[in-house]
């Protein structure tokens, strides 16, 4: 019962936060996720697992319950924890951009509260969601509200991008919504611990649909858009949250019935490979700050989709890419936007150079989330190593596939020193050096925090001893 | 014990917190310019921790990390780990003593001693783990602290923190290189062989199931995964250290790497970052026992490593006979030394433990002399506001301790009898005669030409900056410190003279009697005057002015592998991906949308509204199905 009274706060604020003025509105917000945060810290702590049903559909839907585990508390302790700081960093950021766009920023407020809350807790609820049609729900929540806040603040072509958005993330939750319809048909039941097995067309739409919205080679070119032209605290949750989600919908899949990938593994593996050395390489050539990260962000999918084919240890390590990709990115993205807020909209990095003179509490924090990027003394180094323990496990010494994996790492070492040369290093260009709000800076330290913390106890064997309690069983 | 450890390696970065977020929160942090010796007082606790772990048994201690997947917090006590982490606190607190001075204007404390900390106490943790997991945290911390440290005076707008000549280019590309570019270099070639070594763990821990370097059974494990698989397994893990001790083709981030400041150069030279490499190869072949094994995929790597070890000495030593900038010249010598330890450990799958000695001694007699020469070059650097070698008879008489330091390093490092290096390079000698049986005089020859070059370009680092250099007037002022530091670090040299000849007892191995044993052989000696006579040479003529010695300070155009060859390919690759993007962006949200716009358009052209248009259409559909249906042969 617990549990459920920390996931109905953000709920309840979700629909009182347009009630208070905007100062106010930011704390409570911020507030409402600090506290399933701790909740979600202490289910991972406690190594708990349950269910707790909310009320039962007839066939083919099944029981609604809500599904605790390792592994939703720790999807659902990166998605609060994000959340959380991204609320306070929207407060001094959202000032900025509704001044720039002219509008009564009091009232704007008051929509944006909604739809950021909106958007932030369908996320949470989505990974304790133990139905696939209320995870369905969830999901569709989460891109309408996501949807709005690109149509409405987003930058440059913002409702050219929105709909492509819209477009794009639809035909990901339809194909989704046919599998899960054809499971329901094929078990009597949508409930994640009734379903006996999932056939091959299911799997496969479902796995086309998470494809598009991981999003993998081909599909990914909705991203860059979308995560580029968003208003930046959105874009902090799409990229970090919202598309790792597939990651999280897939191994949900996976632990009922695995057989889909064990049957084509090998083809999805080389797909991630490409995918994400593609993405990787296409990260060198871009120029503005925002879609460089979102590359950044399809090269990053690519390990969950290479750690989705590798077995339990593999499991292991999508859970936690998910999350080091979550704390870096986010980092990342609000790097991007203290700058977009301090220096009037900079964001082409033909512009920064040695951008470390003037803001050198923003250079520090995304040196951090970089690290975290490429697995340097960050969670991130755990993600690589179960991925390369499962690689060894699955793939024995295929010497192709070991360089590929290896490559891979390496790309995203490179470009995350690469980025941090051009933009925040070299000789310093003709800037002043800003005042700005420490809300501007100092979440992204929290986050940092975590990501640090996470690689020692008792953080750590707490996450990782309880994902192996959870996945470790599969083979 | 534990709390030993964690004192050890907390106190360094605990205590230069203080001055880190100084700099971090106030812009001009004035009143914080005497926050830096607290960071020293943190460096100092790591040096007492490591005194008391020097004097402590042997044996391991544990702490729980992830007990559920036998992946724990292991500290090692052994006869490596004890020596070499003294060795290591020791430099990082005279270099750190040192520092208080030589940055004490600098624009950016605050990083500085945040990342020398944390470098320091990064090799520690490389130095004491027996948990390869845990040694990663402190491989990547050494990683990162080093780009840091090279990449320190980012804004690249000062001349003396380049290298190269300012402006100068060869084959149309720039032939010199700023600190932020240094800082890049090193963490991208890093990075190439940290991830195969990452792959190497992991495959390590999923075949043993432990990841504790000491409970590894080798035998087993060789056996288990085949002579390809531990072939791989090896070589792959060993790109890491190669890239760390910057050995060929791997060495141009080390060149590069002298943009940082000096004190950065020193430390990284001698004890830690490059150290680290050879520091676990040598680990490694500790517990390995290569000599009591017999498997051809683990024979292979001693091979490579042996080769590998040899011609970087070979390729490094020649570069710094043509290299005129102070510091570069010792890189390159830094580069040659850790080939020679990295092939006198490798001679060990032949020879015995005892090669893992001789490059072990080796490597802490190199750290002293190396740290002094860098510390030196600091200095002179301050005094003559240039990076090359410049300074006549009145630089050795206006800084005299200098002058004496330097004589001594050169004269203890190169190997010129008795003195220090005398007696290791004998028994290095002594090892790589040896290998006759398998490889013939090859190895013995590339060691005593080394050695020779070795000797000539330290003479030549003396007589340029001290006597047959060109004259600079300088007016030292203060300097106290820094000269306290080299001073005391140029001794240290004499006392493991002292060790090195009366130090039998002091381990249970008898080393040091070999050491003396071999130095006093008719060949060592010979070899030991072919050093002295090169070093005598050196020092009348220092230059090197042909084409040959320029083509040598150019470090053989190496550069061109990272300036031309591998971004060329990097960025050609990265345009295809571009372009691929952009045709999948012009076809999902170009060419697809317009394609629905024309059928649109087609269809709402028909709903016009014309009544004779409608009766046009519906006569041309009959006329149409008329036609097809006599064409198919159907009457009506």
């Amino acid at each position: 019962m617990t549990f459920l009274a920390f996931l109905l706060i953000p709920l309840i604020v979700t629909i009182l936060s347009p009630l208070f003025e905007r100062r106010v509105a930011t704390w409570i917000s911020a507030l409402a996720f600090i506290l399933p945060m701790f909740s979600s810290l202490y289910g991972l702590l406690t190594m708990h697992r349950g269910e707790e049903i909310l009320f039962t559909l007839p066939e083919p839907v099944g029981d609604f319950y809500l599904l605790y585990d390792p592994v939703s508390h720790a999807f659902g302790f990166t998605i609060c924890l994000i959340s959380a700081m991204v609320a306070l960093y929207s407060l001094p950021y959202m000032s900025h951009r509704f001044e720039e766009m002219h509008a009564n920023a009091e009232r704007e407020f008051r929509k944006y509260w909604f739809l950021y809350n909106l958007y932030a807790v369908s996320m949470l609820w989505l990974v304790y969601s133990g139905n696939f049609l209320l995870l369905y729900i969830f999901l569709e929540i989460s891109l309408l509200a996501s949807f709005m806040l690109i149509y409405l603040y987003g930058y440059g072509n913002r409702q050219w991008v929105g709909i492509l958005y819209f477009v794009w993330t639809h035909i990901a939750g339809v194909l989704a919504l046919l599998g899960f319809l054809i499971i329901a048909f094929e078990n009597q039941t949508l409930a994640i611990n009734a379903i006996k097995t999932v056939g091959f067309i299911p799997w496969l739409l479902i796995f086309l649909g998470m494809v598009v919205k991981l999003p993998g080679l081909g599909p990914h070119i909705w991203l860059p858009w979308a995560h580029a032209e968003a208003p930046t605290p959105v874009s902090a949750l799409l990229s970090p949250l919202t598309v790792g989600l597939a990651g999280y919908v897939l191994l949900r899949v996976y632990t009922i019935d695995s057989s889909f990938i064990d049957t084509y593994r090998d083809l999805i593996i080389v797909y991630a490979l490409i995918s994400s050395v593609y993405a990787g390489l296409s990260v060198f050539k871009q120029r503005d700050y925002k879609r460089l990260l979102a590359y950044s962000t399809v090269s990053q999918m690519g390990y969950v989709l290479i750690a989705l084919c590798l077995g339990s240890y593999g499991l292991i390590g999508l859970v936690v890419q998910y999350m080091s990709h979550g704390f870096g990115k986010a980092i990342l993205f609000m790097t991007a936007g203290a700058i977009i807020a301090t220096f009037h909209g900079l964001r082409s990095l033909d512009k920064m150079r040695g951008m470390h003179e003037f803001i050198p509490t923003i250079a520090n924090a995304a040196l951090i989330g970089f690290m975290t990027l490429s697995g340097i003394i960050t969670i991130g180094m755990f993600a690589e190593f179960y991925i390369l323990v499962g690689l060894t496990r699955i793939y024995g010494f295929n010497v192709y596939l070991i360089a590929a994996v290896v490559l891979v790492f390496v790309i995203s070492g490179l470009y995350s020193f690469y980025t941090m040369k051009s933009i925040y290093y070299g000789t310093p260009l003709k800037y002043e050096k800003p005042k700005f709000s420490k809300l501007l800076d100092v979440p992204l330290y929290v986050i940092a925090f975590f990501s640090i913390a996470f690689i020692f106890p008792p953080l750590a064997p707490a996450l990782l001893d309880g994902l192996r309690a959870v996945l470790g069983v599969i083979p | 014990m534990i709390e030993v450890f964690l004192a050890m390696l907390l106190s360094p970065v605990l205590c230069s917190l203080p001055v880190a977020f100084a700099w971090l929160i106030d812009p001009k942090p004035e009143w914080a310019r005497k926050l830096p010796i607290l960071a020293v007082v943190g460096l100092f606790i790591s040096l007492i921790c490591a005194l008391q772990i020097l004097f402590s048994p042997d044996r391991l201690v544990k702490s729980d990390w992830l007990p559920e997947f036998n992946i724990n917090f292991v500290f090692i006590i052994d006869y490596l780990s004890k020596i070499m982490g003294t060795l290591t606190a020791l430099i990082a607190f005279l270099i750190g003593v040192y520092g208080l001075e030589y940055m004490k204007h600098d624009y950016r404390l605050g990083w500085y001693w945040f990342f020398f900390n944390l470098f320091t106490a990064s090799m520690l943790l490389v130095v004491y783990s027996d948990n390869l997991l845990m040694l990663l945290i402190g491989w990547e911390g050494l990683g990162l602290a080093s780009w840091g440290l090279i990449g320190h005076w980012f804004r690249d707008d000062d001349e003396l923190s380049y290298v190269g000549e300012v402006g100068r280019k060869v084959a149309g590309q720039n032939y010199f290189w700023s600190p932020s570019t240094g800082g890049w270099r090193a963490i991208s070639t890093i990075r190439v062989g940290d991830m195969p070594m990452f792959f190497a763990i992991a495959a390590i821990y999923f075949f043993t199931g432990t990841l504790n370097i000491s409970e590894i059974h080798w035998e087993e494990f060789a056996k288990e995964v085949g002579s390809f698989g531990i072939f791989l397994i090896l070589f792959l893990f060993m790109l890491g250290p190669f890239t760390k001790s910057a050995q060929l083709p791997f060495s141009e981030w080390l060149m590069t790497a002298m943009t940082g400041p000096t004190t950065v150069s020193a430390l990284l030279h001698s004890a830690t970052m490059v150290a680290a490499g050879t520091y676990l190869f040598m680990r490694l072949s500790w517990y390995i026992e290569p000599w009591n094994l017999h498997s051809e995929g683990i024979e292979a790597i001693y091979i490579i490593v042996l080769f590998l070890g040899l011609i970087s000495a070979f390729y490094g030593a020649s570069v710094a006979l043509g290299c005129l900038e102070r510091k570069v010249l010792l890189a390159a010598s830094t580069m040659s030394s850790l080939g020679l330890m990295f092939a006198s450990t490798a001679a060990c799958a032949w020879v015995g433990k005892i090669a893992i000695l001789v490059g072990f001694w080796y490597l802490v007699t190199h750290a002293f002399a190396k740290a002094t020469l860098f510390l030196v070059a600091g200095h002179l650097i301050h005094e003559t506001h240039d990076r090359f070698c410049v300074g006549g008879k009145e630089v050795a008489k206006h800084l005299k301790l200098a002058f004496i330091a330097t004589i001594v390093a050169t004269l203890f490092l190169s190997g010129i009898p008795p003195l220090t290096a005398y007696w290791v390079k004998s028994a290095m000698d002594g090892v790589m005669h040896s290998l006759e049986h398998h490889f013939g005089y090859l190895p013995l020859f590339l060691l005593v030409v080394t050695s020779a070059i070795y000797s000539a370009f330290l003479a030549k680092f003396l007589s340029l900056n001290f006597w047959k250099g060109k004259e600079v007037h300088i007016h030292p002022h203060g300097g106290g410190l820094m000269s306290l530091a080299y001073i005391a670090m140029a001794s240290m040299l004499i006392l493991l003279l002292y060790i090195y000849l009366t130090g039998e007892g002091f381990t249970k191995l008898h080393e040091f009697a070999h050491f003396v044993e071999e130095g006093f052989l008719t060949s060592s000696l010979m070899v030991g005057i072919i050093v002295l006579v090169t070093y005598l040479l050196a020092l009348y003529k220092p230059r090197l002015e042909s084409p040959i010695g320029k083509a040598l300070g150019d470090r053989l155009y190496m550069p061109f592998l990272n300036d031309y060859i591998v971004p060329k390919f990097g960025w050609f690759l990265a345009k295809i991906a571009d372009y691929g993007n952009r045709l999948i962006d012009f076809t999902c949200h170009q060419a697809i949308p317009s394609l629905f716009e024309v059928y649109s358009l087609g269809v709402r052209s028909i709903q016009s509204g014309s009544m004779e248009r409608y009766v046009k259409i519906v006569v041309a559909v009959v006329l149409i199905v008329f036609l097809i249906s006599a064409g198919m042969g159907v009457t009506i």
